[in-house]
């Protein structure tokens, strides 16, 4: 392995992110072929939190612009500080100034928002990572624009003029498949599919994260959860799912697993009452056994 | 360690997984020869997983690309011959996918010949402009059923069918509904123009913005479907070619994904590239062949998305399956469009038993037996 893919594990583990090779090698090419990573995978294993590891990892900025159907280029970008406007066009009323005074006054600097895109973009020093939250949840009309935006890292403000990136933005985009993705913007970018963690990861996790387990519950715990994904869900739980438990069953002072705890518990894991009904069906008929292996 | 070499292997790699289906661009073949500098060569599994980062674009693909890496870069990290077996890789090494057109038996071949006569004449005239008048001569043609057409009206039903397909995505795609309210406020266009009033006199406002529609379309290819397939294929290919957001599937027995296969400049290829992929299995199984589709593209759909089925509604398998996946069609799609050929029969009722339980759930049902009944449609391809 190379040294540097290694020390990005190692960083990303340190910045409390259980990590495997796949992802720190994308990360480490990310960063060396300066091109944007899109991230898939189920909901819940841990896209976002890449951005985030990755700015805590490089200690730099992290800006996050999170997409929403609607989303236009105005709430990304930049947008002109209006009420501001008004009020100064206003206060300006009685003073003689001339039209084209007036018009650079409110069309500055000190007029603008700057917008996730935008702040990204005229960041100085070193560069921010820029977090492109749920891509799949934004029509195919923004898509395009950021497109634009990712191939250009400039900006072009009629009133103000071009502003260019001096350090460019590490860009993450993460998506849930809601909607297929543009092939453009696909091959714009590195890919990196994050699955549900493998058993000895998902230990490592709960125990990283939910100090006061043990190891024997944590083994029970992603035993359980290995097995309840194989059941056809609706919403099969992810790595969220399995620490909020985790972190339950330790506020309750649980040591190993039970029929009547997980009963208990399984509003923490599944959250769609079809899904509740079918795993109580499966229960019924296997038992804790069905999920967690019997000790001993 | 030449780079040019690198280069060519990459280069050649790239062909391989081109060969297996996988769009891979030159600026991507690129990054991949940088790539290279970023990691370690001899680790075969951080080579594979930095390639796919770079190549791949879907998890889809991951299966293909894993085959097409095994079958080209044979070389042993750790017998030290990892870059010579790089760059010596065969170049003829082409996984399996690519050959699996070529595992369709004889008979099989025999029958997609049959079925896809006619089919070629068509070919690759479509460079023809868009307005071609002369449809109206052609009435006659217009309600003739499809399964009537003597061979020699085939070509001019073909040209017609393109024609209309034409006609419906441009209406599609140019519709605007009428706003019921006036708009949101535009501030910056507001501002502008009340700079010297000093106060807010006029309102600029700009229109909502409407998303636009888009189209699945899950089109039977079963035995029974055989007089029609060819002319709602043609339909189909047209549609997608002449309107962006369409995705376009073929079922009888399992689904299939023909998007890509019918994209590009000529029919005749498309048709070719469809034979390859056709299922000639004889039943149709549209409940399990919809559940698939809800399984694996339901990201295709939404409130925006309208489905259009084509399908005589013979099934073979369980109607509560069939009414289970329309249901859930139903709740995703903004409308759910059945076209079924054998409706042109005043004397046909949807009897059966998978066509009974689909009925209920689904927006419009129309015929699809006849160029008129195609051209018919574009008054319910709206959303509401």
């Amino acid at each position: 392995m190379r040294a540097e893919i290694r020390k990005i594990q190692e960083m990303m583990e340190g910045a409390d992110y259980v990590t495997d090779a796949a992802i720190a090698t994308s990360v480490h090419l990310a960063m060396t072929l300066k091109k944007p990573l899109l991230i898939e995978g189920n909901a819940g294993v841990g896209k976002t939190e890449v951005a985030k590891v990755m700015a805590r990892m490089l200690a730099t900025n992290l800006i996050r612009l999170q997409c929403y159907e609607g989303l236009d280029a105005a709430q990304a970008l930049y947008e002109w500080n209006y009420p501001k406007q008004l009020l100064h066009i206003k206060l300006e009323e009685s003073t003689d100034h001339s039209l084209e005074q007036k018009e650079a006054a409110i069309f500055s600097e000190p007029f603008l928002i700057r917008r996730p895109l935008l702040q990204a973009i005229s960041q100085d020093g070193q560069s921010p990572v820029l977090l492109i939250d749920e891509i799949d949840r934004c029509d195919q009309e923004f898509e395009a624009f950021l497109l634009e935006s990712l191939a250009e890292f400039q900006v072009t403000i009629p009133e103000i003029g071009t502003i260019k990136a001096t350090t460019p933005p590490y860009v993450i985009l993460t998506s849930n498949r809601s909607r297929e993705l543009s092939d453009a913007l696909r091959r714009r970018c590195l890919y990196i599919w994050i699955d549900f963690p493998t058993f000895e990861k998902e230990v490592r996790i709960v125990m990283r994260k939910v100090p006061g387990v043990n190891e024997r519950l944590a083994g029970q715990i992603s035993h359980f959860m290995e097995n309840l994904r194989t059941i056809r869900l609706a919403k099969v739980p992810g790595v969220a799912e399995t620490l909020d438990w985790a972190q339950a069953l330790w506020s309750l002072h649980a040591d190993h697993l039970d029929e009547e705890l997980v009963l208990e518990t399984l509003g923490c894991v599944l959250k769609d009452a079809d899904d509740v009904k079918r795993f109580k069906r499966e229960l019924a008929t296997g038992g804790l056994k069905r999920f967690v292996p019997v000790e001993g | 360690m030449k780079p040019r070499d690198l280069t060519t292997a990459m280069l050649r790699f790239g062909q391989v997984l081109r060969a297996a289906g996988l769009g891979v661009t030159v600026s991507e073949v690129m990054d991949a020869v940088r790539a290279l500098e970023a990691v370690d060569l001899m680790d075969r599994d951080e080579l594979r997983r930095a390639l796919r980062t770079v190549l791949a674009t879907r998890v889809e693909e991951f299966p293909a690309f894993d085959r097409c890496f095994e079958a080209f870069w044979k070389f042993q990290a750790d017998e030290g011959q990892g870059l010579d077996g790089l760059v010596t890789a065969a170049p003829g090494a082409v996984p399996e996918a690519e050959e699996l057109p070529g595992a369709v038996s004889a008979t099989q071949e025999k029958q997609a010949k049959v079925a896809l006569e006619g089919w070629e004449e068509e070919g690759s005239d479509d460079s023809e402009p868009l307005e071609v008048p002369g449809m109206s001569d052609r009435e006659a043609l217009m309600d003739q059923d499809f399964s009537t057409f003597p061979a020699e009206d085939l070509d001019e039903v073909a040209r017609l069918t393109v024609l209309i397909a034409r006609r419906l995505a441009r209406r599609v795609s140019r519709r605007k509904r009428p706003t019921r309210r006036a708009g949101v406020i535009d501030f910056r266009r507001t501002v502008r123009a009340n700079m010297m009033k000093a106060e807010i006199i006029e309102l600029r406002r700009r229109e909502r913005r409407r998303k636009k529609v888009r189209l699945v379309l899950l089109c039977d290819v079963s035995g029974s479907m055989d007089l029609y397939t060819r002319f709602l294929l043609q339909f189909l290919y047209a549609l997608q070619n002449v309107f962006g957001r369409v995705e376009t599937f073929t079922f009888a027995t399992r689904l299939t994904r023909v998007t890509e296969l019918l994209k590009g400049p000529s029919y005749r290829t498309a048709l070719r590239r469809l034979t390859d992929v056709r299922d000639f299995s004889g039943g149709t199984r549209i409940g399990e062949c919809l559940q698939e589709f809800n399984r694996s593209w339901r990201r295709l759909v939404d409130r925006h998305t309208i489905v259009l089925l084509l399908s005589d509604g013979w099934d073979t398998g369980e109607p509560e399956v069939l009414a289970n996946e329309m249901l859930t069609l139903k709740r995703l799609a903004g409308r759910v469009i059945w076209l079924n050929p054998l409706l042109g029969n005043p004397s046909y009722e949807p009897l059966t038993r998978g066509m009974a339980a689909a009925l209920p759930l689904v927006d419009h049902f129309a015929a699809a037996h006849n160029l008129a009944s195609l051209r018919d449609l574009a008054s319910h391809l709206t959303l509401r």
